[in-house]
């Protein structure tokens, strides 16, 4: 009797765990159809088709890392990402998605596939890539490779840069200079980079990619 | 006595041509930006020119938002209401001064005007523009205008947009609109109802000649359509219109709307509108090719019954538009040639017009730079052409300023302004607007010394939004 009562006991707990395993599927299902929606309906009017945005104004998103972009869709959200096109534009974009949303967003554009961009004047390149490498030690600029990875593709931590647009990394560097962007490690990094370095560094970047 | 008799006539010969006084207006509404949380620059270059992302916002109702939402839903999870927080209300204020480049004569024909006026404001807009519930959304705008010294109905567009996705790139937005202005309805800057210039005096003259399409029905007609876009590129839109005419009795019964032939210039049952438009985007730049045209059969009226032969204009139009955006520098091509085919069996049996078939033919280019968003200027070139017919473009007694010694439309000239925007909602601009030729000549044009060069005139204008 006792081991027929566990036996039910034991039956209704798996049909319980496995009811409970369909419905983390079923949300994760409709949350990445429901991002989608929002994505294509929505997003691609400024990042463009699969995040491929077309003016530089907006920032690549395909194969961006996930939790990078949790962390800035909440800073939009929180308003504590203050560089202007954040004010103008995506303070207000993020103000209503809920923390579901926020995550099935950056799981889609994280699952798109990546492209190089154009590749650049060849001086500005070599220098670009010296930079990324090396860094320069006499304007106190670290490697950015060390954080962002040989090939710019990023990691759970730091950003892809690689194929992003010129114009958009140049922006966010001197953000990060300035401190209109507020992030304590890329303005030590960067607060020493020059005009033109920014600029080189900014066309290498365009140029990777897979 | 006589000469009043006269002006009247002109008045309504003025009325039949469709020929408002004022310029055409356009304006763009923070009740948007309030709704969205985004600023003015997400979805205008510089109001109320829009860009790519503000054409989305327009065709898919104006219902983004971020305000909390009063909200329903049944059983199944549906919305059944989702209404703002707060009504999207916003103002506008143009106060302006006109300096004519030479004074006009008064009503009576007696004297002349000053030849500077100020308008204080010279429009006072109230504007319900934002979402309505989940799916629809409406911008209508109240106006007080100073020539009329009264309030009534301006632009409206209420329209209901849904979209659904192709596959997992490519997306179809459909909806539907109601309005009461051909082409207010459209998403560039190059069409009629909010192509350039923005704003302009309403204290000169304006040439005799226009074409339907291009305002000479605004306001006064409802209009129905259907649009679909796919993948943010290819636009196309069907719909028709019928009169509805504003402030109008009938003087016998007292019943509302354009029940008898007082009236003038009224849709023959509904009048076809259709559009294609395909935009491009690449980089910082994007470029749209588009036609629209409408075919309208109108009942002369104004004493004529409502019935029998009608007036049929037939508008087939091209526009483009270039827009390059970058984050200091913004440049805007745009520009439109409207072509109107007249068959004038009404007129023509009325002895109104010289001639059964007539044509017309505007083009207006423009091109308008920004620096941050804050100085900037445009250049525009405008012209009109067309068939001669003194009976519809007629001489007349003096001061002939708005008649035509030769029975011809042509007109063409310039707009230069300059514009300086202290904050993204406020404008101040500076227009110069100078006729080379006006309703058909460059010098003496209407029989009475008046040359062309005489109608320009500068406007100095103050333009707030909040």
């Amino acid at each position: 009797m006792k081991s027929n009562l566990m036996i039910i006991l034991g039956s209704v707990l798996a049909l319980a765990l496995q009811s409970a395993r369909a419905q983390e599927v079923d949300d994760s299902g409709a949350r990445a159809a429901a991002a989608e929606r929002i994505a294509v309906g929505t997003c691609a009017a400024c990042h463009g088709p699969r995040g491929h945005s077309y003016s530089p104004k907006f920032p690549v998103l395909a194969g961006q890392h996930a939790t990078y972009l949790v962390t800035q869709l909440q800073g939009f959200r929180a308003q504590t990402r203050g560089d202007p096109d954040a004010l103008g534009y995506m303070w207000g974009m993020a103000a209503p998605l809920d923390d579901s949303m926020i995550t099935g967003l950056a799981d889609y554009y994280a699952a798109q596939v990546p492209r190089h961009g154009p590749a650049g004047n060849p001086a500005l390149l070599a220098r670009g890539k010296s930079i990324y490498e090396n860094g320069d030690a006499a304007q106190g600029v670290p490697p950015c490779a060390a954080c962002h990875g040989a090939d710019a593709a990023g990691t759970d931590t730091y950003p892809r840069l690689a194929g992003q647009h010129v114009q958009y990394l140049v922006k966010q560097l001197r953000s990060f200079q300035n401190n209109m962007r507020n992030v304590a490690v890329m303005h030590g990094v960067a607060r020493g980079l020059q005009v033109a370095d920014v600029e080189a560094v900014a066309t290498y970047l365009q140029s990777l990619g897979p | 006595m006589k000469h009043k008799t006269w002006l009247s006539r002109l008045g309504e010969l003025v009325v039949f041509l469709g020929i408002g006084l004022a310029a055409p207006l356009a304006h763009a509404v923070p009740s948007f930006a309030r709704q969205t949380g985004m600023a003015c620059e997400a979805c205008h270059t510089v109001f109320p020119e829009l860009t790519h992302f503000g054409r989305m916002f327009k065709a898919n109702a104006y219902t983004l938002d971020n305000l909390k939402q009063v909200r329903d839903i049944d059983t199944a999870k549906q919305d059944m209401l989702s209404l703002s927080g707060l009504p999207p209300i916003s103002v506008m204020i143009q106060a302006s001064q006109t300096w004519l480049n030479s004074p006009l004569p008064d009503g009576t024909g007696a004297g002349h005007s000053q030849t500077s006026t100020t308008g204080f404001p010279q429009q006072l807009s109230i504007f319900y523009a934002g979402k309505v519930a989940p799916h629809v959304g409406a911008f209508v705008q109240l106006t007080y205008e100073n020539d009329a010294g009264t309030i009534g109905i301006d632009n409206t567009d209420i329209r209901y947009a849904n979209s659904f996705q192709l596959d997992h790139t490519n997306s179809l937005i459909y909806g539907v609109n109601v309005n009461n202005n051909p082409s207010v309805q459209d998403l560039w800057n190059s069409t009629p109802a909010w192509g350039f210039p923005y704003a302009g005096t309403n204290a000169n003259v304006s040439p005799l000649a226009g074409t339907q399409i291009d305002g000479a029905l605004a306001q006064d007609v409802a209009g129905i359509s259907v649009y679909a876009m796919w993948n943010e590129a290819l636009y196309a839109e069907v719909g028709a219109y019928r009169s509805a005419k504003q402030g109008v009795t009938n003087p016998l019964t007292g019943a509302a709307g354009p029940l008898d032939g007082t009236i003038s210039n009224v849709i023959n049952g509904a009048a076809p509108y259709g559009r294609v438009a395909y935009e491009y985007q690449w980089q910082r730049h994007d470029l749209e090719i588009g036609l629209y045209g409408a075919n309208f059969k109108l009942y002369p009226g104004g004493g004529a019954p409502l019935s029998g032969p009608v007036n049929e204009f037939r508008d087939l139009a091209e526009d483009f538009q270039y827009q390059f955006i970058g984050d200091q520098h913004i440049f805007t091509l745009n520009g439109t040639r409207i072509h109107e085919t007249m068959k004038l069996a009404a007129s023509f049996a009325a002895v109104a017009t010289d001639n059964l078939n007539d044509d017309l033919t505007t083009t207006r280019f423009t091109g308008t730079y920004y620096y941050r968003r804050k100085y900037g200027g445009s250049i525009s070139h405008f012209a009109t052409t067309g068939s001669t017919d003194a009976g519809l473009y007629p001489n007349g007694p003096a001061p002939g300023v708005i008649t035509s010694a030769n029975g011809s439309p042509d007109t063409r000239g310039w707009i230069i302004e300059a514009n300086y925007l202290p904050w993204l909602n406020t404008k101040l601009t500076l227009q110069y607007t100078t006729y080379s030729r006006f309703n058909g000549g460059s010098s003496n044009y209407d029989g009475f010394g008046r040359s062309a060069s005489a109608n320009g005139s500068t406007y100095l204008l103050f333009w707030l939004n909040f």
